[in-house]
């Protein structure tokens, strides 16, 4: 008997859940509200710490996710429980009986132009991580145009309760260190600034990206968190910090500064959550039933989670993730969900 | 035994041994968050003050930690209350109160 | 022949009252006698010493104010009013009006006719030396109507006399259901009474029923109208002619004497020290201490009846109850200074409760003084500030800040330290032609709108768009208003920073100031006394460019809610220009509560100890407020407010994303 499994959100995390699901034999229908499948790997254009482009990413993982029923431009209307399964209602009209869910929701980016000292939407030169990879992408943005100095902001809208966001986002200080070298690569003549509060390059290859940007490029790393932005007469930015190694307030006029937008769980996520009645932690990211030995696991029998829903993670560990969902999944198909006599206890027990 | 001239010149260096924890509690009890700095510069950064005068919350902090009371009523003294730093702290840490506890603490009157 | 001599004429011929008990006097007034001479002596001696406690200087402005005719009308109309009549509570909840007038006023005019009534029928006994005291005040007990003899004179006071005791008494029904259902009466919370208030409350609840069953005994004996003779009718039908009135007379007078007797204790001795109070606040008179001169007048006027609980935006926590001003002013009358101190530090100054006391109590005055007692001798310097001589002290960064200024308006500020070359690297903004103008619009936006670059940049619009001439102080920083300093309790630093700001704006030669801080409107208002320069905030300023056409708007049926900053608004009175202009764009929607009762965001730098957390709960129960007319765009206007509600909006958990958050200038740029 092939099993339905619902997966919700084409994003990495969804792609690869599928991708190895289908390969057990399973029926998988995978959702996406927006018009493309691919999430924010789509609108990156090369990613750290290697630099491979992003689209030989996404371009391997849809190679692997082919055969999957595959809805885009859809969203849950309506989620109701059964016995044993979940009756789900898409947006597109169609109703899909699934035995199982994998919620992969991922996250937003920081909305910028909540952190207005910054200026973002407010001061002509000021940009996000996002805008700069669309800049990557498409070669053409009004707001670059020869920059002589450059500015990264980290931990724009991460480790902030002021955002509302207390907890760091992992990614940002090293796609910071990679574009602070692409910008670099750009406009040689350029300088380029980094402020972070701690760089947090925990993987594997990113202290090399590090010294490198730091050796070949001559990146400034300035270890103080940018507060206050004002604009000058002729456009430029006059960027306020205190360099706390030195110990001394700082300031540098910049032509162009770049936002470090970090992760919030998503608003969309959160809808689907709240129709299955699924718990958020402090966070406002998915709870799962135990942080270390069952991460994949929501609170609700045969609800399972993947990828940035229940948290910041890098592309590998959100890869790594779907392919743990797709065995907890697996797992609970095979050894739960059939026993229809034992079912409540084996929740009990196993869940 | 040799003196090798610290007795002269006394050390520079931040001695944690002269931590005067009695103090630091009082001053904890009338500010709780006198512990959770996490130094990222913000406050010195926007400081109305700093502009004219060397002024930092953030070091005034650490001095209290390092047994440097004196450098953090140094660091302290030219504040204008105005809460430019309480905007800005990303921990929310009530700097307004903080500067006037640190100033009543390790005040020597 | 005088009216009175002409009515003690008649009175001897024919008299309308004899006494009953010719001694004048019975054990049962002793009592009251003590209770009261007890509080009389209080009192008394009360006053003496606070008003020695005043310096000499406003002592004689004290007594000189009570010469002045105009003073005199208004002491007489506060007292009436604010006393008597409690015109403040009836205007906003017109119930709880109802009842302390009718205890107030009402029992007033009981103690008025009854002197009246001695003072026409049995006028020796007004003496003191012959039971004036108490006489007046039992007068009932001691006499006889002559019968045959009453005229219509007579039978109008009884009428009067009974009436009063109807009033009070149904005003004394509404404060015991008030006690156990307050909302009724408009108040979710009421002061918790300490036990001397508890004693004089109880005796206050019993001596009006012991006074209408005292008088309804000997009703028929003393007189009386529909009231006491009604109720005397039914005694004689319940007991028959055993009516024992004795008891009665003595519960009556043990009340009021235990009542007496209690208030100098408790909150009852505002009905007292109220009258104190008014006359020295009408005089004009600051407290320059929390508790010494002035204020303990101000505090012993405090009633405690608790509508600065509910005015108190901190109470949305039941927790944070403890911090409001009647507690406050009640620890400051016990000298608790341990609670004295944390209830001053976590007022946000919001200055409701001082709007809405129905005495005027500038509680957030007392508690700016009460933290200058710990504050103001802080060790803090501001020798760097540019005070005395001017451009000495002016050096490196200083000089580049405040070269703005001074390059701007011809070097009026002196032409130190080759200051003048090193502005000229600095950014520095387009002198517009024409120099030293007196017509010309200086900006100032003041610490916290830097961390709003809305603001700036939407006033920059405008003004451009309005061709207004003008010049930004402080674009590169500048110095505090000093008004977070006078809130600390630091007005000696406070008077620095004024010093050095406004030696470099009257150094500027601008002709008006406009300021788009609330906080820094206030003190440049009301401390600053700039010479020749008129200080606007950046919504007037703004109406006054579109009421005389200089900036074209378009209406739009956008629904607009305006938010009142607490120093904007209660702070300086400025309610009606920012909503005169916001209607020329939008279509103005009610908050729940709006004007002076509208509820603090959250934000203010008043506090000095409240945290994010409670500050996040205060900003959300305000939203809520200004969120009831269903509004699409919320308009401030002050950084903090901006900040706060804009975080409140992007944090909270309520479905509300879809409402914008907009500065006031930002509303009026295209």
């Amino acid at each position: 008997m092939k099993n339905n499994i619902l997966i919700i959100g084409g994003g990495p995390a969804g792609l690869e859940a599928s991708a190895q699901l289908q390969r057990m034999g399973y029926n998988v229908i995978l959702i996406e509200k927006s018009p493309k499948l691919g999430g924010h790997l789509a609108k990156w254009d090369r990613l750290f710490p290697d630099s491979v482009q992003a689209e030989e990413v996404l371009g391997r993982l849809l190679k692997g996710a082919e055969g999957v029923k595959c809805f885009t431009d859809t969203d849950v209307r309506a989620i109701n429980r059964l016995d044993k399964s979940y009756n789900v209602r898409l947006t597109n009209g169609i109703t899909v009986l699934s035995d199982a869910v994998l919620v992969a929701s991922g996250f937003d980016l920081f909305d910028a132009v909540k952190k207005e000292e910054y200026g973002y939407g407010i001061y002509d030169q000021v940009m996000t991580n996002a805008d700069l990879e669309a800049y990557f992408k498409s070669g053409s943005d009004r707001r670059i145009e020869k920059p002589g100095k450059i500015g990264f902001a980290h931990c724009v809208g991460s480790r902030d309760e002021k955002s509302g966001c207390r907890s760091c986002s992992k990614v940002c200080c090293a796609t910071a260190v990679k574009q602070a070298i692409e910008m670099k690569q750009a406009f040689p003549d350029a300088e380029v600034f980094c402020f972070y509060m701690d760089l947090r390059l925990f993987g594997r290859h990113y202290e090399d990206i590090y010294l490198k940007a730091q050796k070949e490029y001559g990146v400034r790393f300035i270890r103080g968190r940018v507060a206050e932005v004002s604009e000058n007469y002729d456009g430029t930015l006059l960027v306020k910090a205190e360099d706390t190694v030195a110990g001394k307030p700082l300031k540098v006029t910049l032509d162009l500064l770049v936002l470090m937008a970090g992760m919030r769980p998503s608003a969309s996520g959160k809808a689907i959550g709240d129709l299955l009645e699924m718990s958020v932690e402090e966070d406002g990211y998915f709870a799962v039933r135990s942080g270390i030995a069952a991460g994949q696991r929501s609170p609700i029998p045969g609800i399972f989670l993947a990828g940035a829903a229940t948290g910041p993670k890098t592309l590998p560990e959100t890869l790594a993730d779907a392919r743990a969902a797709a065995m907890e999944v697996d797992r609970y198909l095979t050894e739960i969900f059939p026993d229809a006599k034992n079912y409540k206890q084996l929740v009990r027990e196993r869940w | 035994m040799v003196d090798f001239g610290f007795g002269l010149v006394p050390s520079s260096r931040i001695n944690l041994d002269l931590f005067d924890r009695e103090k630091y509690e009082k001053l904890v009890a009338m500010e709780p968050d006198a512990k959770i700095c996490m130094a990222c510069g913000s406050c010195t950064a926007v400081c109305t003050a700093g502009q004219f005068t060397p002024t930092s919350l953030r070091e005034a902090i650490e001095d209290v930690f390092n047994a440097k009371d004196d450098k953090a009523l140094e660091a302290l003294k030219a504040c204008q209350l105005c809460g430019k730093c309480s905007m800005v702290c990303p921990r929310g840490i009530n700097t307004r109160h903080l500067i006037l506890s640190i100033t009543k603490v390790y005040s020597k009157k | 022949m005088t009216p009175l001599l002409y009515l003690l004429a008649i009175q001897a011929a024919d008299p309308e009252v004899i006494d009953r008990i010719p001694s004048g006097y019975s054990h049962f007034v002793i009592p009251f006698t003590v209770g009261i001479t007890f509080m009389l002596c209080w009192i008394g001696v009360g006053c003496v010493r606070l008003l020695a406690a005043i310096p000499k200087a406003d002592r004689i402005k004290f007594w000189k104010s009570l010469l002045i005719p105009k003073t005199i009308v208004k002491n007489l109309r506060d007292l009436f009013g604010d006393c008597l009549f409690h015109v403040k509570i009836w205007m906003r909840k017109p119930l709880l009006g109802y009842m302390h007038s009718a205890i107030a006023f009402g029992w007033f005019m009981l103690i008025v006719l009854g002197h009246i009534e001695v003072a026409l029928f049995v006028p020796a006994r007004l003496n003191v030396t012959r039971g004036g005291l108490f006489y007046p005040i039992f007068y009932r007990y001691f006499v006889w109507v002559n019968p045959g003899h009453t005229t219509l004179r007579g039978s109008f006071f009884f009428f009067l006399m009974d009436f009063f005791l109807l009033y009070v008494l149904s005003g004394i029904a509404l404060a015991v259901f008030k006690r156990f259902r307050s909302i009724v009466l408009g108040m979710r919370h009421t002061t918790k009474p300490s036990l001397a208030d508890r004693i004089a409350l109880y005796s206050l609840w019993l001596i009006f029923p012991l006074r209408l069953l005292a008088e309804s005994f000997t009703a028929d004996l003393s007189g009386g109208s529909f009231l006491t003779v009604g109720v005397n009718h039914f005694w004689h039908f319940l007991f028959g002619d055993k009516l024992w009135f004795t008891p009665c007379w003595w519960a009556y007078s043990i009340c009021l004497g235990l009542f007496f007797a209690a208030m100098p204790f408790s909150r009852y001795m505002h009905i007292l020290t109220e009258v104190l109070w008014i006359l020295l606040r009408n005089a004009g008179i600051q407290p320059n201490h929390p508790r010494k001169g002035v204020a303990e007048a101000e505090i012993y006027a405090c009633s405690s009846c608790g509508l600065c609980l509910d005015a108190c935006p901190m109470n949305v926590q039941k927790k944070n109850l403890k911090y409001s001003s009647v507690y406050f002013i009640r620890f400051l009358r016990r000298h608790n200074e341990k609670k004295i101190n944390a209830i001053a530090d976590k007022c946000l100054m919001c200055d409701k409760c001082h709007a809405l006391c129905p005495v005027g109590v500038d509680a957030p005055a007392l508690r700016r003084a009460q933290r200058a007692t710990v504050n103001d001798t802080l060790p803090y310097d501001y020798s760097y500030l540019p005070l005395a001589v001017p451009g000495s002290i002016l050096a490196g960064e200083t000089t580049a800040t405040l070269g703005t200024l001074r390059g701007g308006t011809g070097a009026s500020l002196g032409d130190a330290s080759g200051g003048a070359e090193r502005s000229e690297a600095v950014e520095r903004p387009k002198v517009l032609p024409g120099t030293v103008s007196n017509n010309k619009v200086l900006y100032f936006a003041g610490c916290m709108t830097h961390l709003t670059p809305r603001i700036i940049k939407s006033v920059e619009k405008v003004f451009k768009e309005a061709g207004v001439e003008y010049e930004f102080a402080d674009r590169d920083g500048g110095i505090c208003c000093g008004r977070p300093l006078m809130l600390a309790g630091k007005a000696e630093a406070a008077s620095k920073v004024i010093e050095a700001n406004k030696k470099l704006i009257e150094g500027s030669g601008c002709g008006t100031l406009v300021l788009s801080c609330p906080i820094c409107y206030k003190i440049f208002k009301e401390e600053y006394h700039l010479e020749g320069i008129k200080v606007v905030h950046y919504t007037q300023f703004i109406n006054e460019l579109i009421a005389s056409g200089k900036l074209k708007v378009e209406k739009s049926e956008k629904k607009i809610v305006y938010h009142d900053p607490c120093e904007l608004g209660r702070g300086c009175g400025v309610y009606f220009e920012p909503r005169a202009a916001l209607d020329q764009v939008g279509t103005l929607v009610k908050a729940a509560k709006e004007y002076d009762e509208s509820v603090c965001c959250g934000g203010s730098l008043g506090s000095l100890t409240l945290d994010t957390r409670d500050r996040a709960k205060i900003s959300e129960s305000s939203l809520e407020n200004l969120l009831a007319g269903d509004p699409e765009t919320i308009v401030t206007a002050c950084p903090l407010c901006l900040k706060t509600f804009s975080e409140a909006v992007s944090n909270s958990r309520l479905p509300i994303k879809n409402v914008a958050v907009k500065d006031f200038a930002e509303v009026f740029c295209r």
